[in-house]
């Protein structure tokens, strides 16, 4: 029974680490679909990004990690200082990608 | 003989130029941008490539003429772009720019080449939904000394995301003292769209305008 618990716990982390997937950075400046690439291209670029997502209208930039890898915050911040943005903060979210761009649809 | 220089010429003019009149005069670190703006009195081709997110470097080559075509000028430059400052607001960015070129002009009222110089400046200040630009240039050589002052505004119809073009309505005021003493004043529909920008309108005289900035 204990060996069950241990492993429902394992499994239960397992699928937490699995949501918490993506990088939500909120970005200053970000104003045109020039800017957007610029982050989006250099986002990319990075060993454990699946997926990236510029949100111009919440002036936002959702990062999906690689299954197994963790996302670099630090890193994806200078990124985006170094495209000429200023980062404004970043936060873990539970959607991948494409969840939170379904979402950002039926909002509208 | 003449055919092929006049070929070659054009080559040159598909190589050049750092243009002063759109959005941005440069894309991201490490891209490319492929620049035009052509209308009856002016043209002008360019490409540069960001070697930072604040420095790019390029090759421009831009014509001018006056309303009668009776006097024309070329420019030929290795053109520097530098972003001077930029202040990043929650929903919207400023930008001040440094645009300055080195290379030859040639004419058809002086002789010959003359080394010219081209030191601009360009002020931005844009939101997803408004745009406004204003912009200075001197190409000064010898003999042949010309301004080029430009002024511009622009809304957009509505917000889009960055994978749907965007459509906007810009007037713009442009002083080019080698074709006019006075400001011509142009209204143009712009298309932004990914990696694209192409803008096109018609001056109050009647003159078409077609401008293209490509990102990659």
């Amino acid at each position: 029974m204990k060996q069950l618990n241990i492993i429902i716990a394992i499994a239960l982390m397992s699928l937490s680490q699995m949501a918490l997937a993506s990088a939500k950075v909120t970005v200053n400046g970000m104003v045109c679909s020039f800017c957007a690439q610029g982050i989006e291209k250099s986002i990319s670029k990075m060993d454990e990004t699946k997926a990236v997502f510029v949100d111009l209208k919440n002036k936002v930039v959702i990062v999906e990690a690689k299954e197994g890898k963790t996302l670099n915050e630090k890193l994806i911040s200078q990124e985006i200082i170094d495209s000429g943005y200023d980062v404004v903060k970043i936060e873990t979210i539970p959607q991948t990608v494409a969840q939170f761009r379904t979402q950002q649809k039926d909002k509208k | 003989m003449k055919q092929a220089i006049s070929l070659a010429s054009f080559f040159l003019l598909l190589l050049g130029a750092v243009s002063h009149s759109f959005a941005a005069p440069m894309g991201f670190k490490n891209s490319w941008m492929l620049m035009g703006d052509f209308s009856k009195t002016y043209q002008e081709f360019g490409l540069n490539y960001a070697t930072t997110a604040n420095d790019a470097f390029g090759i421009s080559a831009s014509a001018m003429q006056t309303d009668n075509s009776v006097s024309k000028q070329q420019n030929l430059e290795a053109v520097y772009t530098r972003k001077l400052a930029r202040w990043n607001l929650p929903e919207a960015q400023a930008n001040i720019w440094f645009i300055g070129g080195l290379g030859s002009t040639t004419g058809n009222t002086f002789t010959g080449s003359k080394a010219m110089a081209s030191p601009g400046i360009q002020v931005d200040y844009e939101t997803t939904r408004f745009y406004s630009m204003a912009s200075a240039r001197v190409y000064t050589a010898q003999g042949a000394t010309s301004k080029i002052t430009t002024a511009r505004l622009g809304a957009s119809f509505y917000e889009a995301d960055y994978d749907e073009p965007q459509p906007w309505v810009v007037i713009e005021a442009r002083r080019m003292t080698f074709v006019c003493k006075q400001y011509e004043f142009t209204p143009m529909v712009r298309v932004i769209h990914k990696r694209y920008f192409v803008e096109a309108g018609a001056n109050l005289s009647g003159q078409l305008r077609f401008n293209f900035m490509y990102n990659y």
